[in-house]
């Protein structure tokens, strides 16, 4: 019998409060005793902010084995956070990974990545991610058959390649891509066919903000499977952060009743949308700031409080946006104009 | 010029127009009270007159987009527009429309007129816009070719000071810029840094905290939105995660322990960070410096290379009031 989801998030914070002393200095900013913690949402969030200025971990610097860090830049200072065993992490990205995308896919599949490699980009969560997906649900490949992406070039025509292998050897892929590497290959095939093995998949994650083009996500998702010649249900958003340990993904490839848009959380992390303000749970079906509680983050912060608007819905969560802060009253510059084009997405 | 005369008379009358005033921009009526005594431009210097039209390049016409601004600031921009043309057009901001409308019909002058008419249909001269870098996007990409467009950014201000300064009197004029406009003037101070060890900095703090707590009882804050306060909020829970915060009544202050900045949002928000060195400054300026167009300094040399040009320099406590000089930001075409 599985411990109770609030029992195991308490304990995990108190551990936090008492060996992290920026969250038992929140703590008593929030007037939240640690001692007192009965359910999850007793439990103080830590903005994300909080991992670009300061270091968000339980443990000693020397003993941190990988250090994910945010993309955003635009400041300065991007986020970090440190892991010093990663065997937790990979363990829940995989399973759930694995039940939302990959629970009846062929062992003979091809993992294909819009993303950098690990070895190119090292402190991306999302790339250690698929790497993680690539050598567990498929026929592990060399790097250049398995990322299409080096730096800013997308090699259609490797990409090519290797999906004409996976059609003669009629195997379906599993796509993991960045929306926005997406959109890079929709205009390079300037509306070009470009279909996939019959059952294949399509992982997408990451937003658009600030990068050459902004997309409606229905419509990339509509020319997406017409493109591709996939079922629209079968391309699924990621949702994930480098402050968390878990990952959310749309249902619609599970489950043939889940509604695109919806995200699933696994059974150890809760998405709870809260007032900005008061940082309460805003009442059933509103919209409020993405308070994260994930069950994970057991050497870091056990909630986190995210920058995106999230409602709740049967089934799951929605993404409403970023929250695009305060309309600014005066020409004080607003926080939300000076971060430009910074992103929280791994 | 002209429109000075029509804001002294405004100010002179201006029980008519506070109440209204602090309605449309959210400040307190002291808040008010306060840009009308000590913000507003009601008796420049003739040199400081000259210079802003010196400054100028002459136009047929000017049309005036006032889409955020702190409300005096209309007069700055309707002196700068009839610098530089014979007929000046003003489009009032829809929040705060109240001291602009104010200052055109005191002006009684009909080659200074109000019109909310679309920036595509001016036909030539200058277009003048005051708005975040979004709008004044939007503006150059909607105005006709041959229309200029002279931008004028949101910006903030920074403070720094040196070694000598004396903390007590610097948190003073800290805190009066702070409370003038309630932070929301792109020349209000958001980031302070304190050359020195960080328990200078936090005795830093402790001063501004106490100086604001006192000007906070004599100008109350005006109302906060509900996504400025949550914005507050995140802000003050960061800054307890990662350094120190002092909670005021109506104001916060986060001090950083170990060097980071974060730019708080305005609505009496610090952020005091020490700093080893001048040129450990200039690096923690670095990823903010195109957005600061002021500096409250006691030490302007020691500063004043390491940052940016243009900058309005000034003594703490005169960070928000700009001689008529010009554009408040020193930056005439963005």
């Amino acid at each position: 019998m599985p411990e109770p989801f609030d029992r195991l998030a308490c304990d995990i914070a108190r551990y936090q409060a008492a060996y992290v002393e920026g969250y038992a200095r929140l703590c008593a900013a929030r007037a939240a005793a640690p001692s007192s913690f009965r359910m999850a949402l007793d439990c103080p969030a830590v903005p994300t902010d909080a991992f670009k200025v300061c270091r968000v971990a339980a443990f000693p610097k020397e003993e941190t084995t990988r250090c994910f860090r945010t993309s955003g830049t635009t400041l300065g200072s991007r986020g970090s956070h440190e892991l010093r065993d990663l065997g937790s992490y990979d363990a829940a990205a995989v399973a759930f990974g694995r039940w939302s995308l990959a629970h009846d896919l062929s062992p003979r599949a091809h993992l294909v990545a819009l993303a950098p490699s690990p070895q190119q980009a090292p402190d991306s969560s999302l790339s250690h991610m698929i790497d993680l997906f690539v050598r567990t649900f498929g026929v592990k490949r060399a790097d250049a058959e398995t990322y299409f992406i080096q730096g800013d070039t997308l090699d259609v025509a490797g990409l090519d390649q290797r999906i004409a292998r996976a059609l003669v050897a009629h195997e379906p892929v599993l796509l993991l891509a960045t929306s926005f590497a997406l959109v890079f290959l929709l205009e390079a095939l300037d509306e070009a066919p470009f279909r996939l093995p019959n059952g294949s998949r399509v992982m997408m994650t990451g937003g658009f903000k600030g990068r050459s083009r902004e997309i409606d996500e229905a419509e990339l998702r509509r020319t997406l499977a017409h493109t591709f010649a996939v079922p629209p249900r079968d391309i699924a958003g990621e949702y994930g952060m480098t402050e968390l340990s878990s990952q959310f993904y749309e249902g619609t490839i599970r489950d043939a009743g889940a509604r695109s848009g919806v995200y699933v959380e696994p059974p150890w992390a809760r998405v709870v949308p809260v007032d900005p303000e008061t940082l309460a749970p805003v009442a059933a079906g509103e919209i409020g700031m993405a308070r994260i509680e994930d069950l994970m983050n057991v050497d870091s912060a056990f909630a986190v409080l995210a920058s995106d608007r999230v409602k709740r819905v049967e089934g799951g969560f929605v993404l409403v946006g970023r929250a695009t802060g305060a309309t600014p009253r005066g020409c004080s510059i607003a926080v939300d104009e000076m971060l430009g084009n910074e992103t929280g997405a791994s | 010029m002209a429109v000075v005369g029509a804001a002294r008379r405004i100010a002179y009358d201006r029980v008519r127009w506070v109440p209204e005033i602090a309605r449309s921009t959210g400040l307190s009526r002291e808040g008010v009270e306060l840009a009308f005594d000590h913000h507003l431009e009601t008796d420049p210097p003739d040199a400081d007159i000259d210079r802003l039209v010196q400054g100028t390049e002459t136009a047929p016409g000017v049309h005036v987009i006032l889409s955020a601004n702190v409300f005096v600031g209309a007069l700055r921009a309707i002196a700068l527009a009839r610098a530089a043309a014979p007929e000046v057009s003003v489009h009032a901001s829809k929040r705060d429309p109240v001291f602009a409308r104010a200052l055109v019909e005191e002006m009684n002058d009909p080659r200074t007129f109000l019109a909310d008419v679309p920036v595509e249909t001016v036909p030539s001269g200058e277009v003048h816009v005051y708005g975040r870098d979004a709008t004044i996007a939007e503006v150059r990409r909607l105005a006709r070719r041959d229309v200029v467009v002279r931008g004028h950014g949101a910006g903030m201000g920074i403070v720094c000071l040196s070694p000598n300064a004396d903390l007590t009197r610097a948190a003073s004029g800290v805190a009066s810029d702070v409370v003038a406009f309630d932070q929301r003037g792109c020349l209000s101070p958001r980031v302070v840094f304190v050359e020195g060890s960080a328990e200078r900095a936090r005795a830093m703090a402790g001063a501004i905290h106490a100086a604001l707590e006192r000007a906070g009882r004599e100008v109350p804050r005006g109302a906060m939105s509900a996504d400025e306060k949550a914005e507050a909020s995140r802000y003050l829970d960061t800054m307890a995660f990662a350094g120190t915060v002092l909670r005021g009544g109506s104001h916060g202050i986060g001090v950083s322990g170990d060097g980071n900045v974060l730019v708080p949002p305005p609505g009496r928000y610090l952020h005091v960070v020490a700093v080893e060195d001048v040129a450990a400054l200039a690096s923690l300026v670095a990823p903010i410096a195109r957005h600061v167009v002021a500096m409250g300094t006691d030490d302007a040399d020691r500063f004043h290379l390491r940052l940016p040009a243009p900058l309005r320099v000034t003594e703490p406590g005169r960070m928000q009031r700009p001689p008529l000089d010009g554009p408040v930001d020193l930056r005439s075409a963005l």
